[in-house]
């Protein structure tokens, strides 16, 4: 005997699976954003073999499906290093490293968009390299990868949702679960997508917010 | 804690099975998503508002929702109206309106670049609007964007390894058949890995040489 219809609390269920799927979203887009920055300043500060390391790492992780790095992490490092790896965690570590890797790039071309003349003028002044890359670089590149960072994160919340292969239970899990149970994929479907589909408008829309305050010095005020 | 790749010798043959598997889908997909793509872009830089409209709202849906869950909705979901078809085929559609519509886009973004100039000239010489657009307007637009073309098709080469979760036996699929006949998954999905890299690193060499072929002769002129 199964129970085909639909109950209210499959929309706890939903509720449930949006949370850990944006839970989720937020502590790896953090901890990426992180990560990602400090490569980037590795790589702005010339260390030699971190920063040919790190580009290396950045570009297996951008050119290598995600599906395939978080199976590496999920069945391969248990069986290599010993070490047990909830699906949570291989989650967090490889939504972390992804994110990371595509920080990265955008923050080395941010970095890249100061003309030198503003980094030289700046050292005639005697700043450090540190109070350049603090005061100088840091506030244009922000206001120059936000652009790019908003269209990334769109794109890493709906990457999010392949962990569910690897058994999270997150909001496409709870999709799958409510499909099997209720055996009417196009509204289960259409209600899951339309869900990631309001998150990902939002996650626009506070970027564009973000954008505009940033750029704000920037804007024609008129004559 | 060793690293042995020797034991992966014997299920070299499988693995290959799966690329092949994967490189058909790709470029099947990479087909449906250029022609849902041109026509999408047609319509975005249309005259007509309805038409430009419905064009618009189906690249924003396919560009903000999951590619996973658009997939499950096509395999799960066509067999409830009565289309059966197998996994494969099923991957290949989702595959190509996904791609479709981050396709259009970059073709749309090649068509804005025209020189307004180029289009009223044709109009003048009394070329008909489908003549100018076969051309005139797509062979420069899609001239020009060979290079983000080639990233889209980078990216649907990535995503393909996602129709391993409808029981289709591709790249990755087959792979994870023999990490568990193995029970060797680090040194599987770590060779997956890196072949993956230099599959796509290759593929964007190759667009990058053909971009730069097409374009010759503006490179020159610049």
């Amino acid at each position: 005997m199964r129970y085909t219809a639909f109950t209210s609390y499959d929309i706890v269920l939903l509720a449930q699976g949006l949370g850990v799927s944006l839970a989720l979203f937020l502590a790896t887009t953090i901890i990426g954003l992180f990560i990602g920055s400090l490569w980037a300043v590795i790589r702005f500060y010339r260390i030699p073999v971190l920063a040919q390391i790190v580009a290396v790492v950045a570009e297996v992780l951008k050119n290598s499906p995600v599906l395939v790095q978080l199976f590496l992490v999920f069945f391969g490092l248990p069986a290599f290093a010993k070490i047990n790896v909830t699906p949570v965690e291989a989650a967090v570590i490889t939504l972390s490293g992804n994110t990371a890797a595509f920080v990265y790039v955008i923050a080395v071309s941010a970095i890249e968009s100061i003309g030198r003349d503003q980094i030289e003028a700046a050292r005639v002044f005697g700043l450090s390299r540190w109070q350049i890359l603090r005061r100088i670089i840091a506030p244009q590149a922000m206001a120059f990868a936000i652009g790019p960072l908003t269209g990334l994160l769109v794109n890493q919340l709906q990457v999010t949702s392949l962990i569910s292969v690897i058994g999270v239970v997150d909001l496409t899990k709870i999709g799958n679960i409510l499909n099997l149970r209720t055996l009417k994929p196009f509204i289960v479907w259409a209600v899951v997508g339309g869900l990631y589909y309001v998150m990902a408008k939002l996650v626009a829309f506070g970027g564009a917010r973000l954008e505009k305050r940033l750029r704000a010095h920037t804007a024609w005020k008129g004559l | 804690m060793t690293f042995d790749l020797t034991i992966l010798a014997p299920h070299i043959p499988f693995l290959v099975k799966g690329a092949v598997l994967t490189a058909e889908a790709c470029v099947l997909a990479l087909a449906g998503s250029l022609c849902i793509g041109t026509v999408v872009a047609a319509l975005v830089t249309s005259a007509s508002p309805l038409l430009s409209r419905i064009a618009y709202v189906y690249v924003d849906l396919f560009r903000n929702i999951p590619f996973i869950v658009q997939l499950f909705f096509f395999f799960y979901g066509l067999p409830e109206i009565g289309i059966y078809i197998d996994a494969f085929t099923t991957g290949v559609i989702a595959l190509s309106i996904a791609g479709g519509a981050f396709t259009s886009d970059v073709i749309r973004s090649g068509i804005l670049s025209i020189d307004p100039g180029i289009l009223e000239a044709a109009e003048v010489s009394g070329l008909s609007k489908p003549t100018i657009f076969r051309k005139i307007v797509m062979p420069i637009a899609l001239r020009t964007s060979v290079r983000p073309l080639g990233s889209v098709f980078v990216n649907l080469i990535l995503t393909s390894s996602i129709l391993s979760t409808i029981t289709l036996n591709e790249l990755t699929g087959s792979a994870k058949i023999v990490a568990s006949d193995t029970f060797r998954p680090f040194e599987i999905y770590a060779v997956l890995l890196v072949a993956y890299a230099c599959l796509t690193y290759l593929v964007s060499l190759a667009i990058g040489a053909l971009h730069r072929y097409l374009n010759r002769d503006q490179t020159e002129a610049a």
